[in-house]
């Protein structure tokens, strides 16, 4: 009985603290009314969201892809063309634009899986690159000048508004959303399994993971994601060019998964969640007298991080003696036999019952 | 015909290049197993490095070339000691990669801030010098460019042959605990490699600046037919980059003449993925 008191109450504390954090980006737009600064939490929304799509991959399965920019771009394009020439609803068009990235990833990009290493990572950025040639060369694509959504009266089933604060909360719910789809892949099967493909394919292989089924498994999922982006992403901007597609936006959504962590669920987001802002700030300062001192401030934190906390902020905050006293004195977590025997007493309850 | 050869001949001046900077990457990547990101920038660096000594100092650029090389050496050992080399302990790719991207963008941006995104270019009095060979018209600096590269894929060549340094390079490629058992200082060599990788990206860089423009993103597109040449030539192989580049120089020339120019570079990554797929595909084949 004592056993489940500690669990509960820990699971009770954590709850109020996510809560609380939840609870003060959801008023957050209520308070803030400068749209600058709810851009910049749009930004870190999808960035993050992207961040984590490339973490089940890099992070989760170890296989490096510079190329993430590409499926959001493909995503973005299936989007604004769609309902342009056809006049489709833009939440059906967003289901078949994941359709469509999803199969890209799986098909056209499948005899690429048995690439290891940096030979996948190389394969990668030349896919992307070619798709970007290819829509540029393509008149179907509106060339270089890209392609719009049309402008009109705000409606949600059209998913237009004037105002940025429908998105922030749109945002959000998608941010949120692909967190916990995450956070579920990394319990079960799959997330063991891609893990375990990380620490050593031949091993995994050996052990009976099929390396090819999880890692197609793990670049649709990711490539979906990318391309659900791609619609919130077309939905906001209204708008999409293949400079959407270039590899340093690949890069620019890794960032945050290695600075955060890549090898944590949440590393995305505490990365996305410092850089970003950071990034923006120092942009709308000093873009004007020094370009491009957002991207060595990126740069730099990622290089310093790299070089002396190699596991990111969150491996950094693990290790730390703050998460020991947060865990002891505010979430009042219990020593892990007690959640072991927790869960043995959980397991065993389940199997009486059947 | 005479378009034919004259876009064969350009092929090959251009393949060069590709060449110098697959040499470089081959390098890294044969002996440290890790790619840099960062090998078109080093190539901008040259170039920058090669601007400013000829604006500024009034050298020519290609009696700055050995200064331009010996600067950028001195850059990669430094960059190698402070930052890759510690980071080599780890043995996370995932790391290293994103290190050497790191670094590029440190590069590129801090190009913009120092120099400003405008175009600069070097015009010395022979850069609009034009040799006749046959019907085919070359310009006189691709033309010593090319002579340099040669000198240079030779010198390396030998180097890599014959010298101790170089066999001991080549012993750390194969097996670095093999090598270091042997009492080859494997970190010494490490530095060597890319102090060296470095140097050749900063030569061709040097080379670029009379008929190529100058700016913080000029080294984008080679940094990535480097890494293509390292695939086809071969890891470890000298002659192999040499070839694979002009190989590759000539593919883009071809492409662009019978196809179209704008879809020479999607032919190129194409291509490349093809044969990166197909070899993987030979050595499970052989396997």
């Amino acid at each position: 009985m004592d056993v489940k008191k500690a669990v509960s109450g820990y699971r009770r504390n954590l709850t109020i603290v996510v809560g609380a954090l939840l609870a003060v980006f959801l008023v957050l737009p209520l308070i803030v009314k400068t749209p600058y600064i709810i851009n910049i939490f749009i930004l870190v929304f999808y960035i993050s969201t992207m961040s984590m799509a490339w973490n089940i991959l890099g992070g989760m399965t170890g296989q490096n892809s510079l190329g993430l920019a590409a499926y959001m771009g493909i995503g973005a394009y299936t989007v604004c063309l769609i309902v342009t020439k056809l006049n489709w609803n833009p939440w059906v068009v967003s289901i078949l634009a994941m359709l469509v990235t999803g199969l890209i990833a799986g098909v056209i990009f499948f005899p690429c899986f048995i690439l290891k290493g940096p030979y996948f990572t190389l394969v990668s950025i030349a896919f992307a690159e070619s798709m970007r040639q290819f829509i540029i060369n393509s008149e179907f694509f509106g060339r270089a000048s890209g392609v719009g959504l049309p402008f009109g009266e705000d409606s949600f089933l059209q998913f237009r508004f004037a105002s940025k604060v429908p998105y922030y909360y749109a945002g959000l719910i998608m941010m949120v959303a692909v967190y916990a789809i995450m956070k579920r892949i990394d319990n079960t099967k799959i997330g063991f399994a891609l893990k375990t493909i990380r620490e050593d394919e031949d091993a995994a292989a050996a052990i009976g993971i099929n390396p090819t089924k999880y890692k197609v498994i793990a670049v649709v999922i990711s490539a979906v994601i990318a391309g659900f982006v791609g619609f919130f992403y077309a939905s906001y901007i209204r708008y999409v060019d293949p400079d959407l597609m270039v590899q340093a936006k690949s890069t620019e959504f890794v960032l945050p998964a290695v600075v955060g962590g890549a090898a944590y669920v949440e590393g995305p987001l505490v990365g996305g969640l410092i850089m970003i802002p950071l990034s923006e700030f120092l942009r709308a300062n000093f873009a004007r007298v020094l370009p491009g001192i957002n991207m060595i401030m990126y740069a730099v934190v990622l290089l310093v991080v790299i070089r002396f906390r190699p596991s990111g902020i969150l491996g950094w905050y693990m290790d730390s003696n703050f998460k020991k006293f947060i865990d002891e004195k505010i979430l009042k977590k219990p020593s892990l036999d007690v959640l072991e025997e927790y869960q043995m007493m959980n397991y065993e309850s389940r199997k009486g019952g059947k | 015909m005479d378009v034919l050869l004259q876009a064969i001949v350009n092929g090959i001046l251009l393949g060069g290049f590709y060449a110098l900077m697959g040499m470089g990457q081959n390098i890294i990547f044969g002996v440290m197993k890790i790619v840099n990101f960062c090998h078109g920038e080093m190539l901008m660096v040259g170039m920058y490095l090669t601007y400013m000594l000829y604006t500024y100092a009034g050298i020519d650029p290609y009696l700055a070339l050995p200064l331009v090389a010996i600067i950028m050496f001195l850059l990669g050992a430094v960059i190698q000691h402070t930052l890759i080399t510690p980071s080599l302990k780890t043995k996370s790719f995932t790391n290293l990669l994103f290190l050497t991207v790191g670094l590029g963008l440190l590069l590129s941006n801090g190009a913009l801030v120092l120099f400003g995104s405008d175009y600069k270019s070097i015009r010395t009095s022979y850069s609009q010098t034009n040799i006749m060979l046959g019907p085919v018209s070359v310009a006189l600096p691709k033309l010593i460019s090319f002579l340099v590269l040669i000198v240079v894929t030779i010198a390396l060549f030998t180097f890599l042959k014959y010298s101790t340094t170089g066999k001991q390079i080549r012993a750390v490629s194969q097996n670095p605990v093999g090598a270091e058992v042997c009492g080859i200082n494997v970190r010494r060599i490490y530095l060597l490699t890319y102090g060296l990788g470095v140097a050749l990206a900063g030569i061709a860089g040097c080379l670029l600046t009379q008929f190529y423009s100058i700016y913080p993103t000029a080294g984008a597109s080679f940094g990535f037919r480097a890494l293509i040449v390292v695939v086809v030539g071969g890891l470890g192989s000298i002659p192999g980059a040499f070839f694979a580049g002009i190989l590759l120089g000539l593919l883009e020339q071809m492409s662009a003449l019978f196809i179209s120019p704008s879809y020479s570079d999607m032919i190129v990554f194409i291509t490349f993925i093809v044969i990166l797929v197909v070899r993987q595909l030979l050595i499970m084949r052989r396997k």
